[in-house]
């Protein structure tokens, strides 16, 4: 078991008082594609937000690699997150001034567990996968959306961490792109027994996942 | 903060954002360089005449001086001319000698004296000094301007300001006459001229051998005058003690003889700071400005590193550093700036007043007024940086992220 969410419960109480997540639980393998989908507004990132360790006001239980979440400090939760999960969004959020290489390897330079020489051959090594490897010197903000797509998924994989959290990655991006990324989603879980948890709102994709769980009014339908 | 936020990644991410934006950087450290040299040169200035002042006119005066009460004379001036003598002269240095505050002092006679050269005759006076106590006095070696000083002063000598020498078309080896009020007369050849600086002592000064004066007055006991040095200038203890002792004495003090240079430094002193100050204000505020807009432009950055294992202490460093960084360019070339428009000043002529005798411009190039504007600039942008770094620090990366 990688990741066991028990009784996950939310409000927001801004604007106003919503109740966003109902007694959530949720059990994820290793090596798993698990696709979150459902209508917009049901909670889908949300629950990953929390599922991630960004968000922690909550009630519940939420245990990540053997780890109990709620025992660790803001500054413990930061660390656990750079060597354990990695991040997708639907925008890229790389750093504009920054080349490709400097946004993929920010997380690694913050582990600091390698030599600035293996981080690059690391890099280049993950866009040579990507397909993208001679942007490697650009400035980021020079690529194209779905190539921006690609290095953050990059910069999401250089600690090699147990999970990847999605949210709704091929949002932003046409077809053909987002083919790429979910194809690149679904490697990293086949091939790197890695496990990879996606919100989606496209059908190809949840269909295609190991397991598709659906979201209705900040409940699962299992 | 702890040690492991000061890292190279994260300097190299708050440089990347410098250089990102060169214009708003290059604004924000000329900033902090204006306001740094400002505090520089005008302390520079502003001390250099306060130790002008404070050399020409402290150094060439007594700290106070001791002398037979006003009542006295009046009585005795209704026979006509007469010095009156100081009394109790060996209580008041054996007082002296003993007080901890009390840095030197030098018994004087002081006479009215008209002094006759070949081509002038000025009413002045004559100050007749042991040359010995003298010496302690007044460091009249470092202000000749010809001849010799107090070492060489014979019973047949005598020393004058530059300016009066220059009134009575006199110098060095010449001989001048001078005539007493009781009319006795000698001639005296003049071994030294010197100058203060300052027009109060440099227009009537003279000194003659105490021995000389006595001789010429019938008196050969007689003082007038006890000139003393405090250590401690603001401490007037031996004055209240001595005055206390004996009723014949009346005692003058700086404060009283020079109260204008006092408060003249106390004006430039607060001139200084109150200017450097609102300069360095301004530059801090600019730091803060454009550091804020920083962080609020640059807030998705923020929380995209904080998603990615970027604390809140690393957050606060980064953007702390950049700061920095501002402040110490700015304050490091301030240094060299500082220094050169300094150094123009000082070789920039001076019109002299009537009170103030001087070439050029004083300033004083101490290394602590340097060093203090360095400091005081950094600090300023250190100050001004933190809260914005600490605003940054506080970014939610789930407000943000989900904000798109």
């Amino acid at each position: 078991m990688i990741l066991e969410a028990n009784n996950i419960d939310k409000h927001f109480l801004q604007p106003q008082s919503h109740h966003v997540l109902k007694n959530v639980s949720l059990k994820i393998n290793q090596g798993e594609l698990v696709s979150l989908y459902g209508e917009s507004g049901s909670g889908k990132s949300s629950l990953l937000y929390i599922l991630s360790t960004l968000d922690t006001s909550f009630s519940g239980n939420l245990k990540i690699l053997g780890q109990e979440t709620k025992n660790l400090s803001q500054k413990e939760l930061t660390q656990f997150r750079n060597k354990h999960i990695g991040f997708v969004y639907q925008f890229h959020y790389l750093l504009p001034e920054f080349s490709v290489l400097q946004n993929i390897i920010l997380p690694a330079q913050k582990l600091g567990a390698k030599k600035m020489n293996d981080l690059k051959k690391d890099a280049v090594d993950l866009l040579e996968e990507l397909g993208i490897a001679e942007f490697v010197n650009y400035p980021s903000h020079k690529l194209s959306g779905g190539q921006q797509q690609r290095v953050a998924i990059a910069r999401a994989l250089i600690n090699d961490p147990q999970i990847i959290i999605a949210d709704e990655p091929t949002g932003n991006l046409d077809e053909k792109n987002s083919a790429i990324i979910f194809k690149t989603l679904k490697e990293i879980a086949e091939k790197r027994n890695n496990t990879v948890l996606m919100a989606t709102h496209n059908p190809n994709f949840y269909n295609n996942s190991h397991r598709a769980i659906e979201m209705i009014n900040g409940t699962l339908r299992l | 903060m702890s040690k492991q936020s000061l890292n190279k990644t994260n300097l190299s991410i708050a440089i990347q954002y410098l250089v990102a934006r060169k214009k708003q950087s290059v604004l924000a450290i000329i900033g902090v360089l204006l306001g740094v040299t400002t505090f520089i040169v005008m302390i520079n200035f502003m001390s250099g005449v306060n130790d002008f002042l404070d050399n020409a006119v402290f150094k060439g005066n007594p700290d106070i001086v001791i002398k037979p009460t006003s009542k006295q004379n009046t009585a005795q001036q209704s026979y006509g001319f007469q010095l009156t003598n100081l009394e109790g002269l060996e209580e008041i240095n054996r007082q002296l000698r003993e007080h901890t505050n009390v840095t030197a002092y030098a018994n004087q006679t002081i006479s009215p004296a008209i002094l006759v050269s070949n081509s002038q005759q000025l009413p002045g006076s004559v100050n007749g000094i042991f040359p010995i106590e003298e010496k302690n006095m007044v460091d009249l070696d470092k202000r000749l301007i010809a001849g010799k000083g107090f070492d060489n002063l014979t019973e047949k000598n005598i020393l004058m300001g530059v300016s009066l020498a220059k009134k009575l078309q006199v110098s060095v080896n010449d001989t001048i006459k001078i005539i007493l009020p009781n009319g006795k007369n000698t001639t005296l050849t003049v071994s030294g001229i010197f100058s203060f600086g300052i027009t109060t002592i440099d227009n009537v000064r003279t000194y003659i051998s105490a021995k000389t004066l006595q001789h010429l007055l019938g008196r050969s006991e007689i003082i007038t005058h006890v000139n003393v040095k405090l250590k401690d200038r603001d401490n007037l203890d031996v004055k209240t003690l001595l005055l206390k002792k004996l009723k014949s004495i009346e005692i003058e003090d700086w404060k009283q003889n020079n109260k204008t240079i006092v408060v003249g430094n106390k004006v430039r002193d607060i001139l200084t700071w109150s200017v450097s100050f609102a300069l360095l204000l301004v530059a801090g505020f600019g730091i803060y400005n454009i550091q804020n807009s920083t962080v609020i432009h640059k807030r998705k950055d923020i929380a995209v590193l904080k998603t990615i294992g970027y604390t809140s202490e690393d957050i606060i460093f980064i953007f702390l550093i950049q700061a920095i960084i501002i402040g110490l360019i700015g304050a490091f070339l301030a240094l060299g700036v500082g220094y050169l428009i300094s150094f123009f000043i000082s070789i920039t002529p001076l019109d002299t007043s009537d009170f103030i005798i001087v070439d050029t411009y004083p300033i004083n190039f101490s290394k602590n007024h340097f060093a203090i504007g360095f400091l005081f600039g950094v600090l300023t942008t250190i100050l001004s940086g933190y809260f914005p770094s600490r605003k940054a620090s506080k970014v939610d990366p789930v407000t943000i992220i989900r904000g798109v």
